[in-house]
C-alpha cells in the first residue's frame, strides 16, 4: 500500500501548480464559478458573487489547511453552503454578513481584504469570529463536505469502502510489520 | 410468513422497539407460539441496502428526533442537539453496534455491597448475580455467535490491534486479545464470515455481525406468530380501571393514530425513549406516569465513563481496515480502589474512517495544529476508554415542559453531571491510554472528550424492593404485572462492559418468565 508520505509529495506539487491559478469568475447569470485556469475543474456557486466565493474558499482552507489539497476540494466543500443560501434569505444573510465581516476585520488589522491578508492575519481574524453563527455554520457544514469527498481520501491514505472489493481480508488488514 | 394481527386482538404481546431487547424478545416469544406485535419507530432498511459510507449511514440510521440537554457533562457543550447516538431502524442499535460482547464481572452486579456507600451516587445491588446470569450469558453467546465462546475461534488481529497489543505489552499489561465479538470468523448459523470490511458501524454488508434486523426479526416472522410494524411510533400505553395495561396508542407509517390492544406490553426503546414513554403515559390513576410509584422512572441515567485517545505514529497503521473492535485491553477493568475510583474500565479500539475522524478528532478545532494530525490519518491508532459510571438520581430523563415532537409528544431532556468518580476514572484512562501509545513511540497523542452516548443504561432500574426501582429482576413492573421493560434501561449499574450482551441475556431470562407466567395465567 502507498503510504501517506508518497502521496503528500505528489499532491503538494499539484497544489502549488493548481492553487495559484484558481479563478473566480462570474457566469452570465451573475453566479460565481470557481475554476482552475486550465479548465481541469470548476464549481458553480449560485448564491455568491465571485469575490465572495473566493473569500469563503480561502476561509475554509484556513480552517482546514491541508497543503496537499488543491483548491478544487475546498470549492466543492463550500457548494452546500451556497446551495443552502439559495433556499432562504436568512441563510444567505448569515453567509454574506460573515464574509463581509472577514473582510472588514482583515482591513482593520492589515488594510487588506481577507484573501490578500497573510495567513497569520487571517488566523487572527478567525479567532475573533469563532463561535459566531457564520463560523459555526461554515465549520459544521464543511468539516463534513470537505472530508467526505472520495477523491480526497487517497491523498490521506484512506481507502474507503471495501465490501465491493471483498473487504480488507486480502487487502492488508494485518500487514503492519514495523512494530 | 409474517403474521397480521387485528388492532382489537387483545391476545398479543406488544413490544415497543426492535433492537437487542425488543428484537430478541419478539423472537423468543414467537418461537414459543406467543403472538407478538412489534412497534418500531424507525424504517426497515435491509442488509442489502447498507453502504460502506459513514456520512450516508449516519444520516439514514440515526435517531434525530429533538432532545434537549442540561447539566455539566461535556456532551451538553460539544453535541447539545445530538447527545445520544442510537439508531432509528428495525433492528435498532444492533445495526450499528461494534459487536463487542462482554459479560459483566461478578462484582459489577453487586456494586453497593462491593463499593460501599459512595457519596452522590445511588448505588444499588442488582437483584440477580453473575451465577444466576451465567446460563443466559451462555445462551446469548451461542445464539449471537460470540468469538472465544462455544468453540468459535477468535477473529485475527488487525494492524490496529497489533499497535494496541504492542503498547499493552510494553506497559506490562497481560489481559489483551481480540475482543469477544458477535461476528462470525467462519460461516455459522446461516450467516457469512467476516471479510474485515471495516464498516461495522455502518451495518455489516456481509451479515457476519449479529443484528436483530437479519437474525431475530426474520426468525420471529418465520414462525407466523410475529408482525413487525415499522415507522410506528408509540405515544402512550393505556390501562384499565384495575391498573392493568390494555394497549398502545401509536402513529402508524401513514401518520394515522392507531390503538393496538394487548395482553402484555414490553417497552424496549432504550434508556431515553422507554422512560419518556412511561412518563408520557400518565393518567389519573398513575399521575407520575406508568410503573412509577417509586418515582424512579427516568432516574439513574448512565452512559459509561468514556474518553478517546488517538496517537500519531511515524509509520502507517490504516486503522479503518478490519473489524472495528479487533482488540481490547482488560487489565484496568478490575476493581482496585487504589487507583482513586471504584469500578473499572476497558480499553477498546476505536477506528474511524477519514470523514468521522476529521469531524471528531478535535471537536470545534481548526487551523494548522489540527490539520497536522488529520494529515497523518493513515498513521493514526485510537482507543476508547469505557468504564463504569456512577448512577445518580439527578442524572435523569424528564419530559420537556414545552417542547413537543412532530406527534405532539413532549421531547425528553437529558440531564447529566459527572460524578467525581467518573472524572477520576476518565483522567486515569486518558493517562494510561496515552502511556500505552507513548511506550511504542507515538509522535503525538490527542485526548478526545466523550462522544454522544452510544451506551445508554438505567432510567427504569431493577430492584428487589419496589420502593427502590421500577421493575423486578425479570423486568416486570413492580406496579403493573403485565407491563415489562426489556432493554438497557433495566440496568442497576453500568458495569465496565458494552451493554448489548447483558441486554440479550436479560431478555432470554425475561422471555422464559413471561411464557411461564402466561401459561399459569398469572398475566
Amino acid at each position: 500500500m502507498k503510504d501517506a508520505k508518497t502521496s503528500e509529495k505528489v499532491t503538494r506539487r499539484r497544489f502549488l501548480a493548481g492553487s495559484a491559478a484558481t479563478i473566480a469568475a462570474a457566469a452570465a447569470s451573475g453566479t460565481a464559478i470557481l475554476m482552475d485556469a486550465k479548465g481541469a475543474w470548476s464549481v458553480e456557486l449560485k448564491s455568491l458573487q465571485p469575490e465572495e466565493a473566493r473569500t469563503l474558499m480561502v476561509f475554509v482552507r484556513d480552517l482546514f489547511p491541508h497543503d496537499r489539497l488543491p483548491d478544487s476540494f475546498y470549492a466543492t466543500a463550500i457548494a452546500p453552503l451556497s446551495d443552502e443560501a439559495g433556499k432562504g434569505p436568512a441563510a444567505k444573510r448569515v453567509l454574506l454578513d460573515g464574509i463581509a465581516r472577514l473582510n472588514s476585520l482583515a482591513r482593520t488589522s492589515t488594510g487588506k481584504s481577507y484573501t490578500v491578508a497573510d495567513e497569520k492575519a487571517r488566523v487572527a481574524v478567525i479567532k475573533q469570529i469563532e463561535g459566531e453563527p457564520f463560523f459555526t455554520k461554515v465549520y459544521s457544514t464543511t468539516v463534513t463536505s470537505l472530508y467526505n469527498q472520495p477523491k480526497l481520501w487517497p491523498l490521506f491514505g484512506y481507502e474507503g469502502p471495501s465490501s465491493a472489493k471483498g473487504g480488507y481480508l486480502h487487502r492488508g488488514f494485518n500487514d503492519l510489520n514495523w512494530l | 410468513m409474517p403474521a397480521k394481527f387485528d388492532l382489537n386482538d387483545s391476545s398479543v404481546v406488544v413490544i415497543i422497539g426492535s433492537g437487542a431487547g425488543g428484537g430478541t424478545l419478539a423472537n423468543e416469544l414467537a418461537r414459543r407460539g406467543i403472538p407478538v406485535v412489534v412497534l418500531e419507530a424507525g424504517k426497515r432498511i435491509e442488509m442489502t441496502e447498507f453502504k460502506n459510507d459513514e456520512v450516508w449511514a449516519f444520516s439514514h440510521y440515526t435517531w434525530f428526533d429533538s432532545r434537549t440537554t442540561s447539566g455539566s457533562w461535556s456532551v451538553a457543550k460539544t453535541s447539545p442537539d445530538l447527545p445520544v447516538w442510537t439508531c432509528k431502524l428495525v433492528g435498532g442499535t444492533t445495526v450499528h453496534w461494534g459487536a463487542c460482547a462482554l459479560r459483566f464481572q461478578e462484582h459489577e452486579f453487586k456494586p453497593r455491597t462491593r463499593y460501599g456507600e459512595i457519596s452522590g451516587a445511588s448505588l444499588l445491588d442488582w437483584p440477580v448475580d453473575l451465577k444466576e446470569m451465567e446460563p443466559y450469558y451462555d445462551r446469548a453467546e451461542n445464539r449471537m455467535g460470540v468469538t472465544g465462546t462455544h468453540g468459535i475461534p477468535r477473529l485475527p488481529v488487525s494492524n490496529h490491534g497489533k499497535v494496541l497489543f504492542a503498547g499493552a505489552k510494553k506497559l506490562g499489561y497481560t489481559q489483551f486479545e481480540t475482543t469477544n465479538m458477535a461476528i462470525n470468523p467462519v460461516p455459522r448459523d446461516g450467516r457469512a464470515s467476516c471479510q474485515q470490511t471495516g464498516f461495522c458501524v455502518q451495518g455489516c454488508t456481509f451479515g457476519a455481525k449479529w443484528s436483530t434486523l437479519y437474525v431475530d426479526i426474520p426468525q420471529a416472522e418465520a414462525t407466523g406468530k410475529a408482525e413487525i410494524r415499522s415507522e410506528s411510533q408509540a405515544l402512550r400505553i393505556e390501562h384499565d380501571a384495575s391498573g392493568k395495561v390494555t394497549g398502545v396508542v401509536y402513529v402508524d407509517s401513514t401518520g394515522k393514530q392507531q390503538r393496538q390492544k394487548a395482553r402484555i406490553v414490553a417497552v424496549a426503546c432504550n434508556s431515553i425513549e422507554s422512560p419518556r414513554l412511561l412518563l408520557n403515559s400518565e393518567s389519573s390513576k398513575f399521575p407520575q406516569g406508568l410503573a412509577n410509584s417509586s418515582g424512579q422512572v427516568g432516574k439513574n441515567y448512565m452512559r459509561h465513563t468514556t474518553g478517546a485517545v488517538f496517537a500519531v505514529f511515524d509509520k502507517p497503521v490504516h486503522m479503518y481496515r478490519g473489524t472495528a473492535q479487533s482488540g481490547i485491553v482488560m487489565d484496568e477493568a478490575r476493581l482496585d480502589t487504589k487507583r482513586g475510583f471504584v469500578g473499572g474500565y476497558q480499553m477498546e479500539l476505536l477506528p474511524q474512517g477519514l470523514p468521522s475522524f476529521a469531524q471528531n478528532i478535535i471537536p470545534g478545532g481548526w487551523g494548522r495544529d489540527r490539520a497536522w494530525v488529520v494529515d497523518r490519518y493513515a498513521n493514526v491508532a485510537g482507543l476508547w476508554v469505557i468504564g463504569e459510571d456512577m448512577p445518580r438520581e439527578t442524572n435523569r430523563i424528564t419530559l420537556h415542559p414545552d417542547k413537543k415532537d412532530q406527534f405532539g409528544m413532549p421531547i425528553p431532556n437529558i440531564h447529566v453531571d459527572d460524578h467525581p468518580n467518573d472524572v477520576a476514572m476518565r483522567t486515569h484512562g486518558y493517562e494510561r491510554g496515552s502511556a500505552l501509545y507513548d511506550s511504542i513511540g507515538a509522535k503525538r497523542v490527542v485526548k478526545v472528550p466523550p462522544y454522544p452516548s452510544t451506551h445508554n443504561m438505567g432510567t427504569n432500574r431493577m430492584s428487589t424492593n419496589p420502593r427502590d426501582g421500577v421493575v423486578n429482576s425479570y423486568g416486570q413492573s413492580h406496579d403493573i404485572k403485565n407491563l415489562f421493560v426489556s432493554d438497557g434501561s433495566q440496568f442497576v449499574s453500568s458495569g465496565g462492559e458494552n451493554p448489548t450482551l447483558t441486554i440479550v441475556a436479560l431478555t432470554l431470562r425475561q422471555a422464559e418468565y413471561i411464557a411461564a407466567q402466561m401459561s399459569k395465567h398469572e398475566i
